[in-house]
């Protein structure tokens, strides 16, 4: 039931924007609108990738990664420099974005894994802040070596009709993550990340290489958030500290995930449509923004900050399994719902 | 019910096993010897050391001193995972279920990791799951998620994990402990249905009555070392043991 829902949802998602260009090319209508609509829709695939790789570490293992954005940095990096200093091409380049990406988590992940629960969590938000200032001041001969704070800049890819073509990159790298996930959840890898989650011992003891284990998953939430990175760098042109490791992401990915529903295939894909729209809304860039009333516009992004903040507190407390519950037809939203979500997440 | 007769070869060897916590020796210098398809019973006052030396054996906790020893070879300092993959299953005695999944799930996941000859696929490992589901008496409930188990059903459940990781020994931490006495007797009948099946099995537990009922020897621990052990009815009327369990002033006044 869900699978058939997802895949009417990602068909959607598809074709509604060769439709929408076609009718929008052929009327000559609003194409800038058009395009904005575009550059969303990527971002929300973007999105959809690293809430869906953040759900592999943190939904399926419980390992509550901060720093997940410290990969997509590193991603974006590491396609960004083969292409504006080694001169590679963008199709040769991207695939190196996961194998660095993975290879740091690996690297990482031995010592960070060893701590658990807030220590785990504080300790790979420092790795992600850590990365993002290193790439911005590493000097080499007195030359920044990744483009220091004014950045990175590529050449622009030459491809017809760009933003469809980076549109459906980055929606292949969101099918990808999530059938990856699909294919974890029913392997037996997967059933020993769950069995990690739910009590780490009593999975070692009976034979889960926990070590092994949580140090491959979060080397795959890496890989996935590291391609979409890659994409990034080459979609976007320019990268930077800013843009590159933005620190709001890593809560951003996480509030996703569980929205939408942690441990689930479709859950943090569709908690990232949701949110990533919301955040549009809020932050008043949608085509279709309205007024948030009592809201002047120079507010709205810390007026969509606290909103964010709120919503955090209601989803973990009302919507502990995420909205995906409410799919399948097995549970409804209702006062009993609610009520009961709030017995069990109270302590 | 014909049980193995236990062979004369050690399984699981002791030497001098230590652990330290900080300043406190919670297991001091314990050495014993299990044989193949036996069946022994650990029994001691709380806090002597018991849940330390299960831990100890199953690679939770590092030794300070002494060996561990598994069919003739060392397995001090080895990973808990691979110490489950040479055949060592256990239970905790607080249950420690996998709470999201179903009574079946839980079985499986034990199937799935513990045996060191196949690496089974998820279909084989429920397969081995209903078939242990079965021998501890959880069949009816297989589906049921484990939020839905009472508590002797959950110490069953907890035996099925380790059992369906195919064990060649299987350390029970107290698993009657808290159940009235119908349901001991329905746990006793449990244990000797794994141990028919071939599995040496080294249980600690407070209730008498199944050490009496099962055991064929006893180790008894008091402050971290061994007191006493033989036959589990010469054990359990050593002097030494009564005192450690009753204090000395019972353990004069019940002399004849």
């Amino acid at each position: 039931m869900l699978l058939i829902l997802g895949v009417i949802v990602a068909g959607y998602a598809l074709l509604a924007p060769l439709t929408s260009l076609d009718a929008a090319q052929s009327a000559g209508a609003p194409l800038l609108a058009d395009r904005l609509w575009f550059h969303i829709a990527t971002f929300i695939a973007m999105f959809v990738v690293m809430a869906t790789a953040w759900n592999i570490i943190g939904g399926i293992t419980g390992y509550a990664a901060f720093g997940n954005v410290a990969f997509f940095g590193i991603g974006a990096y590491t396609t960004g420099m083969l292409i504006a200093k080694a001169k590679w091409p963008f199709l040769a380049a991207l695939p190196v974005a996961p194998v660095v990406s993975t290879a740091f988590a690996t690297l990482v992940g031995l010592p960070l894994l060893r701590l658990r629960g807030h220590y785990f969590a504080v300790a790979s938000l420092g790795v992600g802040v850590a990365v993002g200032e290193l790439v911005q001041n590493v000097e080499y001969g007195g030359q920044p070596v990744f483009g220091g704070a004014s950045g990175l800049f590529l050449p622009i890819y030459a491809v017809d009709n760009r933003g469809l073509f980076f549109f459906y990159l980055m929606v292949l790298a969101a099918a990808l993550s999530i059938a990856v996930t699909w294919w974890v959840l029913r392997s037996r890898f997967g059933y020993g990340l769950i069995a990690i989650r739910e009590n780490e011992e009593a999975a070692a003891v009976i034979g889960v290489n926990t070590t092994a284990y949580k140090v491959a998953a979060f080397a795959l939430a890496a890989a996935l958030t590291g391609l979409a990175g890659g994409i990034f760098s080459q979609w976007n042109v320019f990268i930077n500290q800013d843009n590159a490791f933005p620190i709001e992401y890593n809560v951003q990915m996480i509030l996703m995930a569980l929205l939408g529903g942690t441990g689930t295939v479709f859950g943090p894909a569709a908690g990232a449509v949701l949110l990533q729209l919301l955040i549009q809304f809020l932050g008043g860039s949608l085509p279709v923004s309205a007024e948030i009333p009592f809201v002047s516009d120079t507010a709205r992004p810390i007026v969509a900050q606290v909103i964010l903040g709120v919503l955090l507190v209601t989803v973990v407390i009302f919507v502990p399994r995420g909205v995906i519950d409410f799919f399948g037809g097995r549970t409804r939203l209702s006062m009993s719902y609610l009520r009961r979500s709030l017995r069990e997440t109270s302590l | 019910m014909s049980d193995p007769v236990p062979s004369t070869q050690p399984q699981l060897e002791l030497r001098q096993v230590t652990k330290r916590f900080g300043g406190v020796a919670a297991v001091d210098g314990v050495t014993f010897e299990v044989a193949k398809g036996d069946i022994v019973g650990i029994i001691g006052p709380n806090g002597a050391g018991k849940t330390t030396l299960l831990n100890c054996i199953s690679g939770l906790h590092r030794l300070n001193g002494g060996d561990i020893r598994w069919q003739g070879a060392s397995i001090s300092g080895m990973a808990p995972h691979r110490i489950a993959k040479l055949g060592i299953g256990r239970t905790f005695q607080i249950v420690r279920p996998f709470g999201s999944m179903s009574v079946r799930e839980n079985a499986a996941i034990g199937a799935l990791f513990g045996s060191a000859d196949a690496r089974r696929r998820p279909k084989e490992a429920f397969e081995i799951a209903d078939e242990v589901l079965a021998l501890v008496g959880l069949a009816a409930k297989a589906g049921h998620p484990v939020s839905a188990l009472t508590i002797p059903d959950r110490k069953r459940l907890e035996v099925a994990r380790a059992v369906a990781t195919r064990p060649h020994l299987l350390l029970l931490d107290e698993v009657m402990a808290g159940l009235n006495n119908v349901e001991i007797d329905e746990a006793l009948e449990m244990v000797r249905a794994v141990h028919a099946t071939g599995v040496t099995v080294l249980l600690i537990e407070h209730v008498m009555r199944v050490i009496i009922g099962i055991c064929r020897r006893a180790i008894v621990l008091d402050f971290g070392q061994v007191l006493a052990q033989g036959e589990p009815d010469v054990v359990l009327r050593d002097e030494r043991v009564i005192q450690a369990y009753l204090g000395e002033r019972y353990a004069k006044r019940l002399k004849p």
